[in-house]
């Protein structure tokens, strides 16, 4: 360690530098995850030299068919992609809304016994480990595989962020306007619904809007399980029709986009 | 009238353009359960269903948990728990390190505002491409694996961590900067002492955040074929292996919290 003695005798010794260790346990960490990742590496080959190729088939229309064909394709599609939405809506506003009850019951500073609020968050907590995946196969077993299915794995999903989300909205909130009318005599529904909800409901919205578009995005691993979602025409095509995948892919994206671009205008309306 | 009576109907009457809300996102939910149908038969078997879920937790296969007995190391759930882990890791470290350039170039206060916005509309193409489909792009393209779904969580993180990053480079501090350049740094100490000592915490603890959901998604891009412990899930969900699952969830339930639990202690302490 540097040390320096300075003309009036004080003598300054330079800190130690806190980043070596960070620096050490990522190190060390690649090194010992590295070490993971190789013991199964060997029967895997690369061959990056197809990623042009199915990109070309993806993008182009097939053999014999015409970029008419291709775009009358991705219009075909658009019944899934109804289907996919609805999913992702009504999962979206039925799990946001099932999650207000518990993001008020896990928020420390709406429920101050620890008994109540920790057994709360410790099975939100527990609840959002359980993957999407598992949460579609839960859901087919109890409606087969349509859009309900979907609707109810995504809801499940959704409910687990946003209470989660939610209660560490709720405790960064302002507790004076609740003290203050519980002063005037309101009760505590009351003081929730004249403190708490004005000051959480615009956030409330944004989440809403930024879970949905997550939803959208990631709902297409759910035909991997039997869910039929806009997904379902990118696994069923993998190995024959990539133009079919490719119009998926840009149905996607578009419509990916346009939820963007919404939510961007909602969220600076709500500010 | 007094004078309370008076303010209080001069309040706006928001109540017209709260209950259009309403109504628009109630007749959305109910045209989202169009083309739904529920069997009876499968509504009696719900608590089975339940029952199973849960049944499958008192059957945990120890030895595929754990790779003893039959199975070898390579092959059990730990493993790919670990390999999951490793993904999920390593596609932070590589999203980080492709953000910092990236971030530089998205910051207002460092290339000016017309390059910002090219910088910024370049991360939100990033942001809104689907992660799933990336996935499925380079899994067709150049091969499946744990190193395929590093690059995919690693491309796919750059769109938020660069965003973040950005935000973070134009809240600096520029005083630090000056009081350098007063006393005569060159430029590479500028960054050394002014730049990265106020952006090393906030950077870290951003990567931290996304750590935690790179994990949770490198569980379920297996499925497509990335690496990791997704292939598993989806192989046992239909017809669903609820003791196989439940000890996937197991390996999961622990890695995910360990995750967490870490991620946000870091958080804490470098904040």
């Amino acid at each position: 360690m540097a040390r320096l003695t300075l003309t009036n005798g004080k003598v300054v010794i330079k800190p130690f530098n806190r980043i070596w260790i960070v620096l050490g346990i990522v190190i060390a960490l690649s090194f010992l995850f590295g070490y993971v990742v190789a013991l199964e590496s060997e029967g895997i080959t690369f061959r990056p030299d197809q990623l042009p190729i199915i990109l070309k088939k993806m993008f182009s229309p097939h053999r014999g068919e015409t970029w008419i064909d291709y775009f009358s394709y991705i219009l075909e599609l658009q019944n899934v992609m109804v289907m996919t939405l609805q999913m992702c809506y009504g999962g979206t506003v039925i799990g946001a809304l099932s999650a207000v009850p518990i993001a008020l019951l896990s928020s420390k500073n709406i429920v101050k016994t620890k008994w109540i609020y920790g057994p709360f968050r410790f099975l939100l907590n527990l609840f959002r480990t359980i993957p999407v995946t598992v949460l579609a196969v839960i859901s087919i077993g109890m409606v087969g595989t349509g859009i309900l299915a979907g609707m109810i794995a995504i809801s499940l999903f959704t409910f687990g962020i946003m209470a989660k989300m939610l209660f560490e909205l709720i405790e960064t909130i302002d507790m004076n306007c609740v003290e203050a009318l519980e002063s005037t005599g309101a009760n505590r529904v009351q003081a929730i619904r004249y403190a708490v909800f004005p000051q959480v409901f615009p956030v409330f919205i944004g989440y809403t809007i930024y879970i949905f578009e997550t939803n959208v995005r990631s709902s297409a691993i759910l035909s991997y399980v039997g869910i039929t979602t806009i997904g379902t025409i990118m696994k069923d095509n993998e190995m024959t029709d990539y133009d079919k995948v490719g119009g998926a892919v840009i149905l996607i994206f578009v419509v990916c986009v346009i939820i963007q671009l919404f939510s961007d205008l909602v969220r600076r309306k709500l500010e | 009238m007094n004078r309370v009576q008076s303010v209080l109907s001069k309040k706006p009457k928001k109540w017209i353009a709260n209950l259009l809300f309403v109504l628009a996102i109630s007749a959305l939910l109910v045209y989202s359960f169009r083309n739904t149908s529920i069997n009876p038969m499968r509504i009696r078997s719900i608590p089975f269903l339940i029952g199973n879920f849960f049944n499958g937790f008192t059957e945990i296969l120890w030895d595929a948990l754990l790779g003893y007995g039959e199975f070898r190391f390579v092959e059990s759930i730990t493993y790919l728990a670990l390999q999951t882990l490793a993904i999920g890791f390593f596609g932070t470290l590589l999203g980080s390190i492709l953000a910092v350039p990236v971030s530089f170039l998205a910051a207002e206060n460092v290339v000016g505002k017309r390059v910002a916005k090219v910088g910024t509309f370049f991360l939100i193409v990033i942001r809104v491409f689907p992660e799933i489909i990336l996935a499925y792009i380079l899994v067709k393209g150049i091969g499946g694996g744990p190193v395929t779904g590093i690059l995919v969580i690693g491309i796919h993180s750059v769109g938020m961590l660069g965003k973040l990053f950005a935000e973070a480079i134009d809240s600096m501090d520029r005083s630090s900067i000056e009081a350098l350049d007063a006393v005569g740094a060159n430029t590479w100490q500028k960054i050394r002492f002014g730049i990265l000592p106020q952006l090393m915490p906030l950077m870290s603890s951003i990567a931290l955040y996304r750590l935690d959901i790179n994990v949770r998604s490198a569980t379920i891009l297996g499925a497509i074929g990335a690496g990791g412990l997704g292939a598993l899930l989806t192989i046992f969900s239909d017809p669903p292996a609820w003791s196989i699952l439940a000890t996937i969830m197991v390996a999961i339930m622990v890695m995910v919290m360990a995750v967490d639990t870490v991620s946000s202690y870091l958080r804490n302490k470098l904040v």
